[in-house]
């Protein structure tokens, strides 16, 4: 049994025509199920809990990488395989898995290639895209063996699925890419150093691929952004949680 | 009409829903480790890829791929490597496996032992330079000379 979980921005009038395109093709392959409308504020697991219990096999999340993220974040351990309908704006996780958007990621759905995924882990919360701390005075100790710092405010981002993007400086046209590779998580660092008076300048950023690291604040909570949501933290140990997602993901994925 | 049509598109699926377990795919674009300028780095830095430093390390240094020190960076470790390009500065002893290649603003205080040395015009080593491969040569041709010495001396005999 499938349940699909549409996110609360599908709601827009604007979604009707793509979302019934999709809802026929389902039908055609078998595969139509039940409909859950979230809002931002629904905790995804205890609903994902109960559809399984009443017999879903098959979650499938409509949305873009904020609705993903949102789900994935609370409902990674839930028993079930997992899909994935990419609608509307912000959707680079559905490159990644290489579902295309629209109605041809219901193709994919339909072929069910299923592949075990991992996702981090951090002070007790799963997360799936990425994890971004603004930048704040901290030090960064990898897998217990050695430690980065700076004399500087630090950015740290740690990827999962979604490719991180980033330029020299604001102003800069040109956007350079780097695409997370499985087994393990990438953790980006940029130094924001003071250029004259009143300038900041990003530095080239530094790289490591990493399975345990741990962020301390040296002066006190620094802010913490994974999936969507902020918190703010003195401390974060962010881990690597292999194979925790069964996932449907199509043919050209990226990894 | 529209129910043979469905009923066509239908068949395949049914061949489709068999679930497929795919073996992951090798990705393509390695992602190296790399520790940008301004950046410090103090402990054992080991990576299975290759290490970009383009800021400081301090501590120890181990790859068994390629490590590349651009112009500007330092290193004070002890450096273990698969092969290393060289244009900063080095203080601390170098055991590179395979292929060293100094650029004209390289600095090296310490010891290097290293297969393949290639070095630019203007490159700096203070230390003692080793090539495990002349050793070899050198004792394979004192084994065999004292072969031929004992061949001759049984001969004599």
């Amino acid at each position: 049994m499938y349940v699909y979980l549409y996110d609360n921005f599908l709601n827009n009038r604007k979604y009707n025509s793509i979302l019934k395109q999709i809802e026929v093709r389902l039908v055609e392959f078998g595969i139509a199920g039940k409909i859950l409308r979230l809002n931002n504020y629904i905790d995804a697991k205890p609903i994902i809990d109960d559809e399984i219990k009443r017999g879903a096999k098959n979650i499938i999340i409509v949305g873009n990488d904020r609705t993903f993220g949102h789900i994935l974040s609370r409902g990674a351990t839930c028993d079930c395989v997992f899909g994935f309908l990419p609608i509307g704006p912000d959707n680079d996780i559905a490159d990644v898995l290489g579902i295309p958007e629209g109605i041809d990621a219901a193709d994919v759905l339909a072929r069910r290639r299923k592949q075990k995924l991992d996702v981090g882990w951090f002070n007790n919360r799963f997360f799936v895209s990425q994890l971004h701390v603004p930048p704040a005075k901290v030090r960064v100790i990898y897998d217990e063996k050695f430690q980065v710092s700076t004399p500087f405010k630090m950015e740290v981002v740690v990827c999962n699925f979604q490719p991180f993007y980033w330029k020299r400086s604001n102003k800069d046209k040109e956007e350079f890419v780097v695409h997370p590779q499985d087994d393990k998580l990438e953790a980006f660092l940029r130094p924001l150093t003071k250029t004259g008076w009143f300038g900041y300048k990003y530095e080239d950023p530094s790289i490591f691929p990493f399975e345990e690291m741990e962020v301390i604040g040296e002066d006190g909570p620094f802010v913490v952004e994974a999936d969507g949501k902020s918190t703010k933290e003195v401390k974060v140990k962010i881990r690597l949680a292999k194979d925790k997602i069964d996932m449907i993901v199509g043919r050209d994925r990226k990894f | 009409m529209i129910f043979r049509r469905q009923n066509q598109t239908a068949e395949p699926i049914e061949e489709m829903e068999e679930q497929i377990e795919e073996q992951p795919v090798q990705s393509e674009d390695n992602v190296d480790t790399v520790v940008g300028p301004s950046v410090n780095v103090e402990g054992d830095f080991a990576s299975e890829g290759n290490i970009v430093v383009k800021g400081t390390v301090t501590g120890s240094v181990h790859t068994s791929k390629n490590l590349l020190v651009e112009q500007g960076a330092k290193i004070v470790a002890n450096v273990r490597a698969g092969s290393a390009t060289i244009a900063g500065e080095v203080r601390g002893n170098m055991k590179i496996k395979d292929y060293l290649e100094l650029a004209s603003t390289a600095r090296v205080v310490g010891d290097i032992e290293v297969k393949t040395i290639v070095m630019e015009a203007g490159a700096l080593i203070f230390g003692k330079v080793a090539m495990p491969g002349l050793e070899a040569a050198e004792t394979r041709s004192r084994g065999r000379s004292r072969k031929n010495e004992e061949v001759i001396d049984s001969q004599d005999e």
